[in-house]
């Protein structure tokens, strides 16, 4: 249950507490086996349901690789995750019903049409034809993909792949999606839909997670949580983070906190 | 700025160097350019150094002797025995001792070449026919004309060993084909093995690139963190693969059988079944394979690592039997060699399953293992 309903950034941040928690990391490490680096290094992240969550950061920050824990798809090195109430990865595959993702990749058959690739992720999550048929009456349009329902992946721009992608993701409606640089090479209109989109789904009860690593797009998001070399370095509302840094921009922020250190991750 | 030359042997020097320092990077690449020559000249070095050699033969020397008696001396003559121990030393061959009947069954369910015969009366006939009379001691022969190598070896051997006995003349071969009596041609010989040959390229080949394309869609990124099991994946997959693969079979039987004639003495059905089978341990060998390969290139690179040396060890081009021993022992490993048995039987020498039983078993339990080698090794989640 969330308590406080989010009208956008002029509201009050509804502080984390408040709503009931889908995602919760502790003390969350992962060092790849290539490598001495700790890709992730002692996260703890609380998201609660309704979110829309954005984790910003440098190219390497360990964005990906928080979201690929979280997802179940990467063993994490040490510390908990609970998605969902459920342990992961030991739950993941009961999580992974209740979860949708769209990865940096288009990650689609470029070879089946937009109905076909859709169709193969409704199966995945055991979706029947009707019930199939019914949803993708509903994403269609709203993703406007409507005209492209026969067109094979292969054939569609970028920004519609991408739209496509996210069709794969919210096919099952799950409660929680994860949406790793989904708007990254997309024009300003489709970035702003896209964002009305994610606030509406929100309204819904479901749950945002992206990343980005365009510091302005996060301003949209409910909460962010700034990501360097591992580390979440900064998290709070895109007001309250401002306010404190005393900056006018998350841009600043990122900058004034990277100080000194080149982005070499 | 200076105006760009219309050629400029350092832009040359440029793109050699730069193509030099991929490569150089490239480890799978310069393991390839060393071992793949390697390994392939070395297997094929091993296995066409010498001609067909240690052909099992059996051998039924019914000859009794002929003794001459000229006064007190006799002279006791025995064609036979000299033949038999001419042949003994011929490494060609190898000689075993037993009935012609024995032998003759023996060539019929694959133990030897061929089983010769001297009759009982063959030292006689000889020393008459040397005294003027005009007859002819005969040699029988019940031969494996399967293989035309083979064939041309084990009797080369015997016409030397008749010739060190006698010189030229007056022993006729009575030569016997075995498998329905046919004298095959060489493409009916060699369609079999090159059956084998194109179903493990071509499977492999496709079942391979088609499982990589997976990895390299980023799809797998996505697929890890749906509810499908990797176990599901690869089973689905081979599913998939396996109607491809009786695709390919019947494209393959259909060039073999139906436009260049090849002979099926044995059962259709049964060469299918043995074709799809063999199909099968491909596709599961490049499911497993697959689990190993980051891109399309670095699967398309192992496939002939598989074929290659299949095809120089399997006996395609030079008898098994002709290896050293322990090249003998590699080859009793690789599964082309099975199922060039198989399909050697079946359409050569009309083998049913009570004959080719362990063939079936043995194609069958290795891609039972490739299966489970397949599902131990594939990869559930991103690497760690």
């Amino acid at each position: 249950m969330w308590l406080l309903s989010l009208g956008g950034d002029s509201l009050a941040n509804p502080s984390t507490y408040l709503r009931e928690a889908v995602i919760e990391t502790s003390n969350l490490v992962k060092i790849y086996k290539e490598g001495t680096i700790k890709a992730v290094d002692g996260l703890n992240l609380k998201i609660g349901k309704g979110e829309i969550y954005a984790l910003i950061g440098a190219n390497g920050s360990g964005k990906t690789t928080t979201i690929s824990m979280l997802t179940g798809s990467l063993f994490p090195t040490s510390g908990e995750i609970r998605v969902l109430g459920l342990q992961v990865p030991k739950k993941r595959r009961i999580v992974s019903t209740r979860i949708g993702v769209a990865p940096q990749e288009y990650a689609l058959y470029s070879d089946l049409t937009v109905e076909q690739n859709i169709w193969f992720f409704a199966k995945l999550y055991s979706m029947d034809r009707g019930s199939f048929l019914k949803r993708l009456d509903e994403l269609l349009p709203i993703l406007r993909l409507n005209e492209r329902r026969k067109t094979t992946v292969s054939n569609l721009s970028g920004g519609m792949k991408r739209r496509v992608s996210i069709a794969c993701a919210l096919v099952h409606q799950p409660e929680i999606v994860f949406f790793d640089e989904a708007t990254v090479g997309i024009d300003p209109v489709l970035r702003a839909f896209f964002w009305d989109y994610f606030r509406s789904l929100a309204e819904t009860g479901l749950t945002i997670v992206l990343t980005s690593h365009v510091m302005d797009e996060a301003e949209r998001a409910n909460r962010i949580g700034l990501m360097r070399a591992g580390k979440l370095v900064e998290e709070g509302s895109p007001d309250e983070i401002k306010r404190r840094n005393l900056a006018s921009s998350i841009e600043q922020v990122f900058l004034k906190l990277s100080e000194g250190a080149v982005a070499d991750e | 700025m200076s105006k760009a030359k219309n050629f400029s042997p350092s832009r040359v020097v440029a793109v050699t160097w730069r193509v030099l320092t991929q490569i150089s990077r490239d480890r799978r690449t310069i393991g390839q350019m060393i071992f793949v020559p390697a390994i392939i000249m070395l297997i094929f070095g091993l296995v066409a150094g010498g001609a067909a050699k240690n052909l099992p033969v059996l051998v039924d020397n019914q000859d009794v002797g002929y003794t001459i008696s000229a006064g007190q001396n006799s002279t006791s003559l025995h064609f036979g025995n000299s033949i038999l121990s001419s042949l003994q030393l011929d490494d060609r061959v190898k000689v075993h001792l037993g009935s012609f009947a024995s032998g003759k069954a023996g060539v019929d369910n694959g133990t030897y070449y061929a089983a010769v015969t001297f009759p009982a009366n063959f030292s006689m006939v000889l020393f008459l026919r040397n005294t003027g009379q005009s007859l002819n001691a005969s040699v029988t022969v019940y031969i494996d004309g399967t293989n035309p190598t083979i064939e041309a070896t084990v009797l080369a051997a015997l016409q030397s060993s008749l010739q060190n006995t006698f010189g030229s003349g007056g022993v006729v071969l009575d030569e016997q084909f075995a498998f329905g009596g046919v004298q095959f041609s060489g493409l009916d010989v060699s369609i079999p093995a090159v059956i084998g040959l194109v179903l493990t390229q071509v499977v492999l080949l496709i079942s391979i690139i088609t499982l990589v394309k997976e990895t390299t869609s980023g799809v797998l990124s996505r697929l890890y963190a749906t509810p499908l099991s990797a176990f599901e994946r690869l089973l689905g997959f081979s599913f998939a693969l396996l109607i491809l693969g009786i695709g390919m079979t019947c494209v393959v039987l259909f060039i073999g059988l139906v436009i260049f004639g090849a002979v099926v003495q044995g059962s259709f059905v049964l060469l299918f079944f043995g074709a799809v089978l063999f199909a099968l341990l491909n596709i599961f060998l490049a499911v497993f394979l697959s689990n190993f390969a980051k891109n399309e290139l670095q699967a398309v690179q192992m496939v002939p690592l598989i074929t290659l040396p299949s095809m120089a060890l399997s006996g395609m081009l030079i008898p098994v039997s002709s290896f050293p021993g322990w090249v003998q022992t590699i080859a009793q490993f690789v599964p082309m060699y099975y199922a060039n048995k198989l399909f050697e039987g079946i359409m050569l020498k009309g083998y049913g399953i009570d004959n080719l039983a362990p063939q079936f078993i043995i194609v069958g339990g290795i891609a039972l293992l490739f299966f489970v080698m397949a599902v131990i090794t594939v990869k559930d989640r991103m690497p760690d």
